[in-house]
């Protein structure tokens, strides 16, 4: 009897100490603490809404937000593949040429001081209210990382490495499928992951500037009307949408690179 | 000293008094949070300030430009601004969800809300919008009384094709031409307008379609109202005589706002801005500014509630949206 209670007793601690359940356990502290604030220091509900208000929004307007992701999803997706898309080769380029590097490099830094947000208003005069702009500016956004990461894993080739990937007398295209790119792949993924939640954040800066739907517009038009719970609402799908996309990149990085350090301990034997 | 020049002495002395024991006080710092950036409408508050109009009430206004009604409202409500200028409907939007901010003067009788578009597009009246592309921002002012318009005029949301975006994008969409017509006040985005292109401008008025609302005027805590009563009276009788001061000179008034920040605007277009903001100033000619009546703000929270999507319950409180307590009487020059 006892031995069962005490077995009964270890499942649950062994549930308890489920890598999955601890963001859900962070997330439940830190709603408490939300909530307990508010009641600490009698925070009014028009300046911050309630724990349970948002979850009562999620009830009331639950259908017009997953309705609402989905043209953000959308345009979220749409810049972070071109940010993977432009990002690596231009990455690659920078890597490979000292002139490319010479040129090019400090320009790329330099744009990026600009605050994409002064410059978004630019793009719906150019590209209209539709999916380009946000699309755009989603991929302002992302670009940046993936070329950092991407320009780090290249050069950080090990000389030995490539010593012997030329002694082996390798073609350049040998050279860069066996040996730089399977190199690089890690820090890549790295860029493409702080990628994809900026292009959350780009795509709902492109949707306050100029757009009919999105998560962007239920913000604002929230903010506007005062319905502080469904804003709150909104921010923490829009969390969800950046979670959910970051853990999908996190999964095909798993698959891409099962030979990393950092998932290796996942293939020690169990002895 | 003889008895005469005893008791005049002793009068002159108690009537100074008040007034020496003010100037031996440091002057109380106050801060107005405007609705918005700087355009024309709030010319009076910078004339006030050069007049010394504040000062001699025993004030120190800074004037601070503000991002939005409601987060000018929301920056009252939480005791981070004194007072702000802000729009009744926010006013009701906050009050009715618990805020404790109050107007303590309405300076826009009138709604300047207006659909306006270039005047070469020849866009006069509302049957002139069907089929045309109108650029709106959600959740602003302008967007609240919309659908209210469209009532009115006797049209319905499929008459027009709306493209929604922030404040500088409406400007945009229609200095761009992806759009025919902005929601904007007819003293505000048509003055941008005419700033950015030198064209001429002409506001279809939501006021001449029986859209009666009131607009922008004074907030307060109500913890001002409640714990420095004096403060308020002095803010706004301040505030009344600036903005009675700037009618008579609107030039000046607008030199004075360019005076406290260069980039505030073209001196032309702020003049006219603020010209034409004091036409919706009063109903009767009798009124003076800031002061609005009870029905007046009934008639806007019947209106928010009947199309702005406002609680009901509004209706039942429309004592705590606003009070004419603080204003000064009747002008005596």
């Amino acid at each position: 009897m006892a031995e069962r209670a005490q077995s009964g007793w270890s499942t649950v601690v062994r549930w308890l100490d489920a890598p999955w359940l601890k963001p859900f356990a962070m997330l439940a502290l830190m709603i408490v603490l939300w909530d307990v604030a508010i009641w600490l220091f009698n925070v009014p509900p028009y300046l911050i809404p309630r724990p349970w208000d948002v979850v009562k929004a999620f009830g009331t307007d639950g259908p017009l937000l997953l309705r609402e992701s989905i043209p953000t999803t959308v345009a979220t997706l749409g810049g972070f593949l071109l940010s993977a898309l432009f990002g690596i080769p231009i990455a690659m380029l920078i890597a490979g040429s000292r002139t490319v590097e010479s040129y090019f490099y400090p320009l790329l830094v330099f744009s990026q001081s600009i605050p994409k947000v002064a410059i978004a208003p630019l793009f719906v005069v150019w590209f209209g209210f539709g999916l380009a702009p946000k699309v755009i500016t989603a991929f302002l956004l992302g670009f940046f990382p993936v070329v950092v990461a991407g320009v780090q894993g290249f050069k950080a080739l090990d000389t030995d490495m490539r010593d012997l990937a030329r002694s082996m007398k390798c073609s350049r295209w040998q050279m860069f499928t066996m040996v730089s790119l399977p190199n690089a792949l890690p820090a890549i993924f790295s860029g493409l992951k702080v990628s994809v939640t900026l292009a959350v954040v780009g795509a709902v800066v492109g949707e306050f500037v100029g757009s009919n739907s999105g998560i962007g517009f239920v913000l604002q038009r929230s903010i506007g009307n005062f319905e502080l719970p469904t804003m709150f609402a909104a921010l923490v799908l829009l969390a969800l949408i950046g979670v959910v996309l970051f853990w999908i990149v996190d999964i095909i990085e798993r698959f891409a690179l099962p030979w990393h350090t950092s998932r290796r301990h996942e293939f020690v034997a169990t002895t | 000293m003889d008895r005469r020049t005893f008791v005049i002495a002793t009068g002159a002395g108690l009537v100074a008094a008040p007034a020496l024991i003010r100037s031996a006080h440091s002057a109380d710092k106050v801060q107005l949070l405007l609705n918005w950036y700087l355009y024309g409408e709030h010319a009076p508050f910078f004339y006030g300030k050069k007049l010394g109009l504040f000062e001699k009430e025993g004030i120190d206004l800074q004037i601070v430009e503000g991002r939005g009604s409601g987060v000018s409202l929301q920056a009252v409500g939480a005791k981070s601004a004194h007072f702000g200028h802000v729009d009744m409907s926010a006013v009701v939007r906050a009050g009715i969800r618990g805020a404790p901010v109050v107007s303590t003067g309405v300076l826009l009788q009138k709604n300047p809300a207006a659909a306006m578009s270039f005047t070469e597009k020849n866009i006069r009246t509302a049957n002139d919008l069907k089929g045309k592309t109108v650029a709106t921002t959600p959740g602003d002012a302008l967007s609240q009384v919309w659908p209210a318009f469209l009532k009115k005029a006797n049209l319905r949301d499929s008459d027009v094709r709306l493209v929604q975006g922030d404040a500088q994008t409406k400007l945009n969409a229609v200095i761009s031409g992806q759009a025919d017509v902005l929601l904007g006040f007819s003293h505000d985005q048509s003055m941008k307008l005419k700033d950015a292109t030198g064209k001429s401008v002409y506001p279809i008025m939501f006021s001449d379609y029986g859209l009666n609302a009131v607009a922008t005027g004074i907030v307060a805590h109500r913890d001002t109202l409640s714990g420095s009563p004096d403060l308020v009276r002095r803010f706004m009788r301040a505030a009344t005589l600036s903005a009675e001061a700037a009618e008579k000179n609107a030039s000046a008034a607008a030199d004075a706002m360019l005076e406290a920040d260069s980039k505030a605007g073209k001196k032309e277009t702020l003049t006219e801005g603020f010209e034409i903001s004091t036409k919706l100033y009063r109903v009767t000619a009798d009124q003076r500014p800031f002061h609005t009546n009870a029905n007046a703000v009934k008639e806007t929270v019947d209106l928010l509630v009947e199309y702005g999507g406002v609680d009901p319950s509004a209706k039942e409180k429309l004592a705590s949206f606003f009070t004419t307590d603080f204003l000064p009487g009747k002008a005596t020059n």
